[in-house]
């Protein structure tokens, strides 16, 4: 299926996806005009105990927020926006599960500050669908079983559509060393090589964005 | 029982009513045994499903406690004034809280409080805040002084019962007499050998690290708590808070839909919970705590590492006559169980002549929880490594030794029969897919790389799984099912292969079948998941609670119709008559169906039988390859064969497999916890960096999974025993036999990293 | 979790230059090492400088004399990547790759990977050590498996960097900016060694900027390599590691520069190795000399004398491979 990667405001995502977490972090989200844009400069210093105006772009769709300088991308991601599909395993960059796409590549959200990821394209797992339809790269897990608690999974994908981004047609060790930044406590390691071996294929046939 | 006892059976003997259905074995089944995705996939790949880490609540606060630095110390003085002032903070509590005044069950043995003034352990709690965010959290615990008297230490059971080594418990530091078993004569065992070899083994103490933390999040309703916990087991959960803060069963809701993995870590309560929850009462508002990960590696659990003496007697014809086994290891610094070291030898091969010895030392690092197939791994490493030793002492094949030994009833319980043993297929078969016999027949190797193949092999002590279970099915009008059961899907597939289970009986497809579980609110009591006994447990209550629906649809339909009832069977969307193709009813046209609009099955789990052992069985097989420059040990393939009754998804059995072998080449290779032994006692790698888990890079691609099925029809009503304990015991030793066969060295501790071997090999060619 | 601190992000390196130089603040490059260590509570910071609006720091271009520029803010990933590099300096695509993990290597840079703190265990936990300000080195009589077997003096880390090593090897500089002007360093040169300091890794001064590493044209006859040994196959520091750069005329080794990691508290460069290698020929009886000579000064601690047979094993394996098409 092909689809849009700039797509903005399909419904059905994000924080909408889960009816009862909808009111998280109000108080940091705050409607303010004159926003820095992507790209441009933030003041020079920030205030010591102040609350700093970003602008983030997150699977394709601008948000304005107040942030505390120290606040991780991680952390606004789940904590102040709700969008918990990106997880938290170690908060130090050792073990993936918080994997986003930053302009494409992977990268850790837990080691990055919500700061540095300003005027970047953010993408999370729910940045992967498609409204209600799953990503090809999460069919291809569904279908291997490529999880088994679920917890890495999201970095998992998100690491695996960086992969075949930037290598489409991988050899299995070429997979293991691309997948080698998220570790899978439940050792699903073997369905997920599959995996993105299935996915790759089925975006050799055209059938993956 | 002493120390023996473990998660799966706790206090009075369990027990359900009985099924109301006591149905023969499935012959040709539709659904079970099929290679199906899980029905909750969706969710778990889309970042919908809602892990316990992920619930965010309006006006929730996040809770931090304050740890202990030192590995033993007096806490004199807590100074939590500066704390309470901070911006954000709205609770501190210490131990002269009065809310907090709680004692902690660290085991039913052994008790501490919950803010204990003397800390046996790094990383005991000392204080707790709760803060608008978790960065004000953290802010205020950095401003709590505590004044610490510190105590000398013990970090190593082998340092623990050495003379003069500080004493850590009132009691000593040994937790009571060793533990000794015995049959036959060992003396007489070992005269009628013909080789006897004795040897020593050490186990690395290995963290379960589950990639979600330990935590959960805590609300109140007035006197009602409701807790979302990342757990194995809800019902354990609410026992512990409603026994602690006085609250009956009812008001206290513990809900677990989704959680990141457990591993046995996970089987009961922390003090996090308790904590989390008072900070909720103190506050009036809901709270979440989660653990970071360096707490995780410090408090909530770990495999305790081992030394192991064992002393072996075989004759020349393979015949096993002695076993001598003696263990030293370590549950931390609290009586939490740190057992079945010697199951193996006991159990697994016939031999007339054994006797353990099991001691237990307390030393102060963080306390143990059951980790997949406690004592087992550490077992194998010794025993499967033997058995590898004795086969090249009388120039036999190590698959042929074990053979000619397996047994046909279990040793260590007095000669009672198993309901099936598939050790001698494990080994027969897996030996031939895995291409033993042509790998083992290869050139000599005079290279910088060799390569070897090693096999090992196991039982697991449980596996049956049994009483209580207590399983919900409804059907709805449109012929769409609910499933409600009590146990938690620890990522082993449960939900899935339950709904397979109904589907078998209803000839509902399983995607029209909704999971409700693990939430002790909506679902009804169900143990842990854990201990390899979730689906022996729980699909002979799901099929039960199928069958009920099955008979009461069937009942009303023959009421309605007049038709034989014995003649009816369910095709999924209607009722229709085994013999006579023109009856047939589909669901909209039950009258009653429509007008009661639910059908309620409810499903007991029977007890197992009395008379015989329900353990499964495996072996496994790997191939190495050992740079001899470096020491560097690279897997290049690995065949797991597992007996476990009948597999009911194909799917995510392999997956099983697998990953516990996964876990077991972190064992065997990588893992290891490593304390400051000689000066403070601190853990060093309480991180996933210097604490190595086994990456993408470190297992191979080429695995296989090879089922046995034996058609155990004694078992239980669905044939299946459980997997995810076995899938991890023998892989470790495996790899050592394999890397022996390589290389000619015996790495006798765990784990083999090129440190390691690169030592050994240099003492090899010297003497070589 | 972090502590607080101060975020400014300036357009120009002179900004950076000068808000650097005040006490109490760090520069953030790629962040992983940095963030890790304010979490960690290694050191604090009241304020961060984000080099991330500087954007003329990040790329590979050819130099006027025929090598490499490498702007500091280039990442690890693109390194590992760069067609030019891996050509003309294998040692430095191989550093690179075998860096951390797929994702650090997309967030790490080349900077901060040579001014990145210590990994030894001690320093990362809340141990008040020699470098650290207190006055003990924790890991002298302590669980010192991983720790220097040369070069230590006081403190006992080894350096955590694959790419210094293999920058080093290659005669690389960097260039250092601050308020008051710029210097270049020689990579080999970059690093402090405890008996100068124990509490400094870099030369750098306070407020003083790497902008740039300079790779020198390639010698022709160059050939290169670094591989390390690690505990797993990813995502793992060297226990041992070594970068070759080997300059041969013919069969000859004309010039050779070996650098370890794993081994000392700075990139350790084993000149009886290279004075073995010097004019020689490769051969298996020179390979072997030279291997041992590598670590001949070892002093191993009570639980790293490992390291003297896999140094020269992996050492050995390196010149093999380097020297297999002469």
């Amino acid at each position: 299926m092909a689809r849009d990667r700039n797509r903005t405001d399909k419904p059905g995502k994000g924080v909408t996806r889960r009816g009862f977490l909808g009111t998280v972090g109000a108080g940091a989200v705050a409607a303010v005009t004159g926003l820095p844009r992507p790209g441009e400069a933030v003041p020079e210093i920030t205030e010591p105990k102040g609350m700093v105006e970003t602008a983030l772009s997150i699977n394709g769709r601008m948000h304005r927020l107040l942030v505390e300088p120290r606040w991780t991308l991680l952390f606004v991601l789940r904590e102040q926006m709700g969008i918990t599909g990106t997880k938290i395993g170690c908060a130090r960059g050792e073990c993936g599960a918080c994997t986003v796409l930053m302009d494409g590549s992977p990268r850790y959200a837990c080691m990055t500050l919500a700061l540095e990821a300003q005027g970047h394209e953010i993408t999370t797992v729910e940045g992967l669908m498609d409204g209600e339809e799953l990503g090809d790269v999460q069919q291809a897990f569904v279908e291997e079983d490529a999880f088994q608690c679920g917890y890495c999974t999201a970095g998992q994908v998100v690491a695996a559509q960086g992969l075949l981004a930037a290598n489409p047609s991988p050899t299995v060790d070429e997979i293991r060393a691309g997948m080698a930044g998220n570790l899978c406590r439940c050792g699903a390691y073997v369905h997920i090589f599959r995996a993105v071996e299935r996915a790759a294929k089925g975006r050799g046939k055209g059938g993956g964005r | 029982m002493t120390r023996r006892d473990s998660y799966w059976a706790e206090g009075p003997l369990p027990e359900t009513p009985s099924p109301q259905s006591s149905p023969a074995p499935w012959g040709t089944t539709r659904v079970v045994g099929t290679r199906r995705p899980r029905i909750d996939a969706y969710e778990r790949v889309s970042g919908t499903a809602v892990y316990p880490s992920d619930v965010v609540l309006p006006g929730m606060l996040y809770g931090a406690i304050l740890r202990c630095p030192h590995a033993h110390a007096l806490v004199k003085r807590v100074d939590a004034s500066r704390a309470e002032g901070m911006p954000g903070v709205r609770a501190v509590m210490t131990g002269r809280s009065k809310v907090a005044d709680l004692d902690w069950p660290y085991s039913r043995r052994d008790h501490s409080k919950l803010f204990d003034p003397h800390c046996r352990h790094e990383g005991e709690a000392v204080a707790a805040v709760a803060a608008d965010t978790p960065q004000q959290a953290a802010d205020a615990l950095r401003a709590i002084q505590v004044d610490y008297e510190v105590l000398p230490f013990v970090a190593d059971e082998r340092d623990a019962v050495a003379a003069g080594a500080p004493k850590i418990r009132d009691g000593g530091n040994l937790a009571g007499e060793p533990e000794v078993s015995e049959r036959g004569d060992v003396a007489k065992g070992f005269a009628e050998a013909d080789v006897v070899l004795e040897r020593s083994y050490r186990c690395a103490y290995e963290i379960h690290a589950p990639m979600e933390c330990h935590g959960c999040v805590a609300r109140w309703d007035g006197n009602r708590l409701t807790v979302w916990e990342s757990t194995q087991g809800v019902f354990r959960i609410q026992a512990t808070l409603a026994g602690m803060l006085h609250l009956p069963l009812t008001d206290v809701r513990v809900i677990g839909h989704y959680m990141g993995g457990g591993f046995g870590s996970k089987l009961q309560a922390g003090k996090y919970t308790v904590i989390a929850s008072l900070l909720a009462r103190v506050t009036a508002r809901p709270v979440k705590l989660f653990l970071s990960r360096q707490e995780t590696m410090l408090c909530v659990g770990n495999r305790p590492g081992a030394e192991i003496r064992l002393k072996a007697g075989v004759k020349k014809d393979g015949t096993l006559t002695a076993f001598e086994l003696s263990s030293l290891t370590s549950p931390g610094a609290y009586e939490v169980g740190a057992g079945l070291l010697d199951w193996l030898a006991r159990d697994l091969y016939t031999c007339p002549n054994v006797r353990t010895e099991s001691r237990v030392a307390f030393i102060n690092a963080g306390p143990a929880r059951p980790m997949r197939a406690p004592g087992h791994p550490q077992g194998a490493w010794a025993l499967e490594q033997m058995i590898d030793e004795l086969a090249e002492a009388i120039q036999m094949d190590p698959v042929e030794l074990r053979l000619r030994n397996v047994p046909k009833v279990s040793q260590a319980r007095g000669g009672k029969p198993y309901t099936s043993t598939g050790l001698a297929r494990c080994l027969e078969e897996g030996a031939k897919a895995f291409g033993w016999s042509e790998a083992r027949k290869k050139q000599q190797q005079n290279g910088r790389y060799r390569r070897g193949v090693g096999s090992a092999a196991c039982l697991w002590i449980a596996g049956g799984g049994g009483p209580p279970s207590t399983v919900i099915v409804k059907l709805f009008a449109d012929g769409s099912v609910n499933l409600n059961m009590g146990a938690s899907d620890i990522g082993t597939g449960t939900k899935s292969v339950m709904a397979m289970v109904v589907s078998e009986e209803l000839g509902v497809n399983p995607d029209q079948i909704r999971v409700e579980n693990a939430d002790t609110a909506t679902t009804q009591f169900a143990t842990p998941s854990g201990g390899s006994k979730t689906v022996p447990t729980e699909s002979p209550a799901v099929r039960d609670a199928a069958i009920a629906v099955k008979k009461q649809l069937l009942a009303l339909v023959a009421e309605e119709k007049g038709w034989d009832p014995a003649d009816l069977e369910l095709d999924g969307q209607a009722v229709v008559s085994r013999t006579d193709p023109q009856r047939r009813l589909p669901f909209a046209e039950i009258s009653r169906l429509q007008r009661q609009r639910v059908i309620v099955g409810v499903g007991y789990r029977g007890p197992n039988p009395e008379d015989a052992v329900v353990n499964p069985f495996a072996a496994q097989f790997c191939e190495v390859e050992v740079d001899t420059n470096t020491g560097e040990v690279r897997v290049l393939r690995f065949l797991g064969a597992h007996d476990s009754g009948r597999v009911l998804n194909r799917l995510t059995y392999d997956n099983q497999v697998f990953g516990g072998i996964t876990m077991g080449i972190g064992f065997g290779l990588t893992e290891e916890r490593v304390l400051d032994r000689r000066q403070t006692g601190k853990m060093l790698n309480a991180n996933l960096h210097s604490y190595r888990m086994p990456t993408a890079l470190d297992v191979p691609a080429d695995m296989v999974s090879l089922p046995i099925e034996l058609g155990d029809t004694e078992c239980n009503t669905t044939g299946a025993k459980g997997l995810g304990e076995p899938v991890t015991i023998p892989t470790a030793a495996a790899i050592a036999n394999a890397v022996h066969d390589a290389v000619g060295v015996r790495v006798t501790d765990t784990p083999i990293t090129p440190s390691r071997l690169i030592g050994l090999l240099a003492v090899a060619h010297k003497e070589g | 979790m972090l502590p607080k601190f101060t975020y400014s992000r300036p357009g120009s390196l002179v900004q950076v230059a000068n808000l650097a130089a005040r006490p109490g603040t760090r520069v953030h490059a790629g962040g992983t090492d940095l963030l890790g260590c304010l979490r960690d509570g290694v050191f604090g910071a009241e304020s961060l400088v984000s080099l991330s609006g500087l954007s003329d720091l990040r790329g590979v271009t050819p130099t006027s004399g025929g090598g490499l520029r490498i702007g500091a803010l280039t990442t690890i990933a693109e390194i590992a990547a760069n067609d030019a590099i891996s050509d003309r300096y294998p040692a430095l695509a191989q550093a690179a790759a075998s860096v951390a993990s797929p994702q650090l290597r997309n967030q790490g840079t080349i900077g901060g990977n040579l001014c990145q703190k210590p990994r030894c265990w001690y320093y990362r936990g809340d141990f008040h050590c020699l470098r650290k300000g207190g006055d003990t080195c924790y890991a002298f009589d302590g669980e010192n498996q991983y720790h220097c077997i040369l070069g230590g003096d006081g403190c006992y880390i080894v350096h955590p960097s694959d790419t210094a090593p293999a920058l080093a090897a290659l005669g690389a500089r960097v260039t250092a900016v601050s308020a008051g002007g710029r210097r270049t360093i020689a990579v080999e040169k970059l690093h402090v060694p405890p008996s100068t300091d124990p509490q400094r890794e870099t030369a750098l001064e306070p407020g003083e900027i790497l902008t740039e590493v300079i790779l020198p044209p390639p010698p022709s006859g160059l050939r290169s390599s670094y591989r390390k040994i690690r505990e797993r196959a990813s995502w793992d520091f060297a226990v041992v590691g070594v970068a070759l750069a080997l300059v041969f005329d013919g069969h000859t080794v004309t010039t050779a520069n070996i650098f370890l990691s794993g081994a000392a508290p700075v990139p350790w460069r084993a000149r009886q190795a290279e004075e073995v290698l010097n004019g020689s020929n490769l051969d298996g009886a020179t390979v072997e000399r030279a291997a041992h000579a590598a670590v001949a000064d070892a002093e191993p601690l009570a639980h790293n004398a490992y390291k003297v047979p896999l140094f020269a094993g992996l050492i050995k394996e390196q010149l093999t491979t380097l020297g297999g098409g002469t």
